[in-house]
């Protein structure tokens, strides 16, 4: 049954001069037979928007159409509540501020955006959110370390319940076995205390929090809200349900055998900054080859970091640890002498004070690299290095002690034995760790960035995984000292109630905060291709028993990009599906061959392409009228079908614009741009086959900077299609 | 790269020499360098010393006194104080640069003409509480001996124009009344400043 | 306006024009200027080196010790007296253990100091207690059209950096040439080093900086300066500049007083232009400036 629509132009904004808004009215209600459409010169105003208030209620509107500005903004005051579904039209950023007044590509531009906008509004349903039985808002955080213990301090102060789990039998982590910590306060120049002790004390004087130690994680199924997790102690397995997932699982040091380069395993004296800790925890640093004093140290910085042949990263605690350990050397012993050799001392913001006083005490800094380590009869090491300063052979004899300050692999991953090539961390061959077990088609644990670091993008998404609602924190999420840290594990436990408040109202996490709509399967035409399931960004959808997709809707980010891969097209969202993108498509005026118009439909990402287009308009550039932008929720969500639409239709070109790929990718989904990007290259061959020009699909990657690059983009890509000539299929 | 025979070239670092410097008045600054360069690239004279500021101290970290004291660098140093205000870790590096020619005075590193030139400015200085110029360049000359005698020649010219225009004073200024108790001063500051850097 | 002058020995002997014009400018400004009693040598750039920091400064505070019941300023128109004056100053004022030690050494000689006093360079004073509009409104003669360049050398401005200008690119100098009616030419080096007291033992040192310095002032007629040892440097190696590089400068450099009591127009005997070896009469000339 057709639903109540209400169609809204706005003539405010410069729209009313441009464009001849009698005639783009007249498309609303003699083409598409939308009785009710409205003008107002002030649509955002307060009267404007009471105007649709009013006519929502007194005509019971299921849907407003909203020809004005983008959608990316007055979106709070074209609210009208959740039983009303909007569709905003652009007229504002992408036709009269980027187009020419009073023309008649302008108009047409404009009433095939109303077209599409109406049509869309039609295919539109409410969405209706997703809610389980016994969803759960408690939190589990796996790590008994600095992150884990302040992951878990912070939740429970927040009034979440935390279950924490630790292997070992006691809590602290790595970081509860320091000696001392570098200087987090004023005058930022004396060790302190870890705050280890202290957290610990809270985390188990709290009432909210559940503590297992020796305990691991032996399979978590389910999603956010849902998570129905094993523990095993003792070989005893226990299980409870939590809402979202905190990893701070940290990182373990980088395996010194490898170095012995460096005398490592050669010479008892040579030791790791790890060894030295425990010395100084226990209150004596000597020789560990005789036991004798140490008068004379070397510390090696990077000790397998910043190297092509270990870890190519740098392990960001390590100078400033080392720093600390030099100052244990001469608070033993005033008169010792101490050199560091290293690449670069990197002593970020007010460790740069402490950095002084280190120097202040008489540690002498070497910028070098080293070459050789050797041993005398006496069991004195002597360092051989290439001093960089002097640009001489340098050599520090009569050592007691060489202190290699050996970086960060994350425990997720371990060193693996010959051969095996699983996750490699840099250039060490390492194998992925089972820390989570996760009960996911796409493997039980979290899939790895780069170097094993399971994170996904800080800079757009801190603290999370490709995993729905499982954050890390702490050097298990990049190499970190202890107050990035403590930062780290603040802002995950944040993100994880976000996480679990959102899930448990049927919304989704970010970036799509808030969004209701999840994907729904057409169950009885899956011909089980698994496309779906080997496609999500996120893992959301596992396989029953029978081998049919299985989808968590907690752990579904609403990409569509499922929706984009089936070649059944049987997923869709209430708001958002393969028909309702292919009806926007046909609603296109595409005129006739010889009228020498060309049509190009655009598909722009709604994440970074769409802001630029909007942002081109708001700077005034123009660019020819031909093109009809679609927004989608992801490049990645394009299905093939929209371009077999398209070309039937007889538009000449199809544009997609989505966010960059590859390593360094800032595609929101993760995968979406590049999944366009590989299925279409294979619509290349088909559209040989049709004796179409492959030339007619094009894709760019551009991000939310570009827009001053965005017009010169649609205009090459239409200057093309002219040189192609129109689409033979035009008129069929 | 393991050549064991070259082994005897190599650069020892060295702690002994690095603790002397240190124990200057000005020298605990130097532990605070950390080797930016940018003293080199702000020196006036860096072009024609044997090494830049910041490669000198290196070198005094290291160990290598015999190079640090009979290099030039600090000679050269015309106390202009660009890397003074210039030096990220707020190192006075020109007192520093007084401190070592202090050094290689006091140690006979004296190979330099600005050694002597130091030596006889201080004497004139010391005898009258003011300078006298001529005072200063007739010492200095003394002092060198008649290896300098071509440099007197050369300067003769510019001489003779400054006398002509008034610029060189014949006689020495009036000794300072309080002379006595000036130098009682300087002598008492002497020994406290000795005493304290023990 | 009433101040401690501190000469030092480049004022009292080669740098007599400094002196003299310095005079004739504070009179006409209404600037006395009475001389620090039985001052003595700060020690040049040598003294530490060959002493001790900490003795040769003892010897710079013996003459603010003589002044400061006065409670007047120490005014100093020599850079490096102004800096070791004023260093031993500072690092008496914030500096205890100097402190100590200062005030026993004194003591040895029968004195006695408290640090109260404030010691300042000459051009401070002009740009701020004078102020560039009283030196305008004084102007007889305005030197309009006269290119100058204004180099201000580097212990002055570098002693505590930013105190009164900035360390390498200052502006005080500029602004006084502009009262004048002059015109402060664009001069990147001038605050470079003119190679100080390395004439005697090495001068190519000096010829060398003092090219680069020459050749920086670009269009300029005139060159002024704060420094004794600059003007020495700049005016009486000029030639020898010439005859090292093949180069051929004829900058007249003067004390930027002596260019205060022309643009003035004070009795031209306080002008002092005879000292000057680089000739400047003929640019001076079309002023009405005989010399
Ligand atoms: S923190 Fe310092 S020692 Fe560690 S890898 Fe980075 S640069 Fe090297
Ligand atoms: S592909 Fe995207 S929309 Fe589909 S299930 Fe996965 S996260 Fe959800
Ligand atoms: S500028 Fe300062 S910190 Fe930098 S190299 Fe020179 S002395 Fe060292
Ligand atoms: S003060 Fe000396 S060392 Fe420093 S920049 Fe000037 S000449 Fe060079």
């Amino acid at each position: 049954m057709a639903k109540k629509i209400g169609v809204f132009i706005c003539t405010g904004c410069s729209i009313g001069e441009a464009l001849d808004t009698e005639a783009l009215a007249r498309v609303a209600t003699k083409e598409k037979k939308i009785p009710l459409c409205k003008k107002n010169a002030f649509l955002c105003g307060r009267q404007g928007a009471e105007l649709i208030k009013q006519d929502v209620v007194a005509e019971g509107l299921e849907a407003v159409v909203i020809a004005a500005c983008s959608p990316r903004i007055n979106y709070d005051v074209f609210d009208f509540g959740p039983s009303t579904i909007v569709e905003r039209v652009n007229l504002r950023e992408q036709v009269v501020w980027s187009h020419p007044a009073d023309d008649e590509d302008t108009q047409a531009m404009a009433e095939d955006y109303l077209r599409m906008g109406i049509t869309k509004a039609q295919a539109s349903e409410l969405p209706v959110p997703y809610l389980a039985e016994n969803m759960v808002k408690s939190i589990l955080v796996v790590g008994g370390g600095l992150a884990g213990l302040t992951a878990a301090n912070e939740a429970a102060l927040a009034g979440y319940r935390v279950v924490l789990v630790e292997k070992e039998p006691f809590l602290g982590g790595f970081a509860g076995r320091m000696y001392k910590s570098a200087p987090s306060r004023p005058p930022y120049t004396d060790l302190e205390d870890t705050p280890v002790a202290g957290l610990v004390a809270d985390v188990e004087a709290s009432p909210l929090i559940e503590v297992h130690t020796k305990t691991t994680v032996a399979r978590i199924e389910g999603g956010p809200c849902l998570y129905d997790v094993t523990l095993e102690k003792d070989g005893q397995p226990s299980s409870f349900r939590a809402g979202a997932i905190v990893v701070a699982t940290g990182a373990r040091p980088y395996d010194a055998a490898r170095l012995d380069r460096l005398g490592y395993g050669r010479y008892a004296n040579v030791v790791t900054g790890v060894a030295l800790e425990d010395m100084a925890r226990e209150g004596k640093i000597q020789r560990p080859a005789d036991g004798k004093p140490v008068q004379n140290a070397v510390f090696v910085l990077c000790a397998g970091s910043r190297d092509p042949g270990h870890l190519p990263y740098c392990s960001s605690s390590c100078c400033v640890e080392s720093l600390k350990q030099a100052l244990y050397l001469k608070e033993q012993n005033p008169d010792a002498g101490v050199y560091v050799i290293f690449k670069d001392i990197r002593t970020l913001g007010r460790y740069e004070e402490f950095y002084k006083k280190v120097q202040n005490e008489g540690v002498i800094f070497i910028k070098g690299e080293v070459t050789a380590v050797s041993e005398d009869g006496s069991r004195n090491l002597s360092v051989e290095f290439a001093d960089l300063l002097l640009g001489e052979r340098a050599e520090a004899a009569e050592v007691d002690l060489v202190v290699l300050a050996t970086g960060m692999v994350p425990s997720t991953v371990d060193y693996a034995e010959q051969g095996a090539e699983d996750c490699p961390a840099g250039n060490v061959p390492t194998v992925q760790q089972p820390v989570l077990n996760l009960a996911y088609r796409q493997g039980p644990e979290l899939p790895a960035l780069n170097y094993g670091f399971p994170d996904s993008h800080f800079i757009c998404f801190p603290y999370e995984t490709r995993r729905t609602g499982i954050y890390a924190a702490g050097s298990v999420r990049a190499p970190m000292d202890l107050a990035a840290a403590t930062e780290d594990a603040t802002g995950a436990a944040m993100k994880a109630i976000q996480c679990v408040e959102l899930t448990s109202r049927g919304a989704a996490v970010h970036p799509r905060v808030g969004d209701l709509s999840y994907p729904e399967f057409f169950m009885q035409r899956c011909t089980q291709c698994k496309r779906c399931t080997e496609e999500c960004p996120f893992g959301a959808i596992n396989e029953d028993e029978k081998a049919n997709p299985l989808p968590n809707p907690t752990r579904c980010r609403r990409c569509g990009v499922c929706m984009g891969a089936c070649p059944e097209r049987i997923i869709s969202f209430k708001n958002y599906s393969v028909p309702m993108i292919g009806n926007m498509i046909k609603a296109i005026d595409v005129p006739e061959e010889d009228e020498e118009k060309p049509r190009i439909v655009v598909f722009a990402c709604e994440n970074d392409a769409y802001p630029a287009l909007d942002m081109a308009g708001l700077n005034h550039l123009g660019y020819n009228a031909w093109v009809r932008v679609i927004p989608v929720r992801c490049l990645g969500s394009m299905n093939l079908v929209w371009v077999a639409d398209s070309l039937s239709k007889g538009i000449d070109g199809i544009l997609l614009l989505g966010c960059k790929h590859g390593d360094d990718y800032q595609c929101h989904f993760i995968k979406g741009s590049e999944l366009a990007d590989i299925r279409l290259s294979k619509v290349a061959e088909t559209l040989g086959r049709l004796q179409l020009e492959p030339d007619r699909v094009r894709m760019v990657q551009v991000n939310i900077m570009d827009y001053d690059k965005v017009p010169g983009i649609l205009d090459d890509f239409a200057e093309r299609l002219v040189e192609i000539g129109p689409n033979p299929y035009k008129g069929f | 790269m393991a050549d064991n025979s070259a082994s005897s070239g190599r650069l020892k670092y060295e702690a002994g020499f690095a603790r002397e410097v240190y124990g200057m008045e000005n020298g605990s600054y130097l532990k605070l360098c950390m080797q930016c360069g940018v003293c080199a690239v702000s020196c006036a004279t860096f072009k024609i010393m044997d090494y830049s500021p910041r490669r000198l101290f290196a070198l005094v970290r290291a160990g290598r006194k015999e190079e640090v004291m009979k290099s030039n660098t600090f000679w050269m140093c015309t106390t202009c104080l660009m890397c003074k205000a210039r030096c990220p870790r707020g190192i006075p590096i020109v007192d520093v640069m007084h401190d070592l020619k202090g050094l290689a005075l006091k140690q006979g590193y004296v190979n330099y003409p600005q050694a002597a030139f130091y030596q006889a400015f201080w004497q004139d200085l010391a005898g009258r509480g003011r300078i006298f110029e001529g005072g200063v360049t007739a010492r200095y000359f003394l002092k060198r001996g008649p290896k300098d005698f071509g440099k007197i020649m050369a300067q003769k010219d510019v001489g003779l124009k400054m006398l002509s225009h008034g610029r060189l004073p014949l006689r020495p200024p009036k000794a300072v009344k309080g002379k006595k108790e000036l130098m009682q001063m300087v002598a008492k500051a002497r020994e406290l400043e000795q005493k304290g850097a023990n | 306006m009433r101040y401690f002058f501190y000469p030092g020995c480049s004022m009292e002997a080669g740098a007599g024009s400094y002196t003299k014009s310095l005079e004739a400018v504070a009179r006409a400004l209404d600037i006395e200027l009475a001389e620090v009693p039985d001052w003595n040598c700060c020690g040049a750039t040598v003294a530490s080196s060959v002493i001790g920091d900490a003795p040769a400064q003892v010897m710079s505070l013996r003459n603010l010790a003589m002044v400061e019941g006065s409670g007047l300023d120490v005014v100093v128109a020599c850079s490096s007296c102004y800096m070791n004056l004023a260093l031993a100053n500072r690092r008496f004022q914030n500096d205890p253990r100097f402190r100590a030690l200062a005030t026993k050494s004194l003591a040895a000689g029968g004195m006695q100091y408290r640090g109260k006093v404030r010691v300042r360079f000459i051009l401070e004073v002009i740009a701020n207690d004078v102020g560039f509009e009283r030196i305008a409104a004084r102007v007889k003669r305005p030197l309009k059209g006269l290119k100058v360049a204004g180099y201000v050398g580097c212990q002055s401005v570098r002693t505590i950096p930013w105190e009164f200008d900035d360390p390498e690119q200052p502006v005080a100098l500029d602004e006084l040439i502009g009262a004048l009616g002059a015109t402060a030419v664009p001069f990147p080096l001038k605050a470079r080093c003119c190679g100080a007291s390395h004439t005697l033992p090495q001068g190519e040192i000096t010829s060398s900086s003092c090219r680069d310095i020459l050749e920086s002032a670009g269009e300029a007629r005139l060159m002024v300066t704060p420094c004794p040892m600059c003007q020495l440097n700049l005016d009486a190696y000029q030639s020898e500049v010439n005859k090292a590089y093949g180069t051929n400068f004829q900058i007249p450099v003067l004390f930027f007083t002596q260019l205060m009591a022309v643009a003035f127009d004070l009795a031209p005997s306080t002008y002092g232009l005879k000292a000057n070896i680089v000739a400047p009469g003929p640019v001076l000339a079309q002023y009405g400036v005989a010399v």
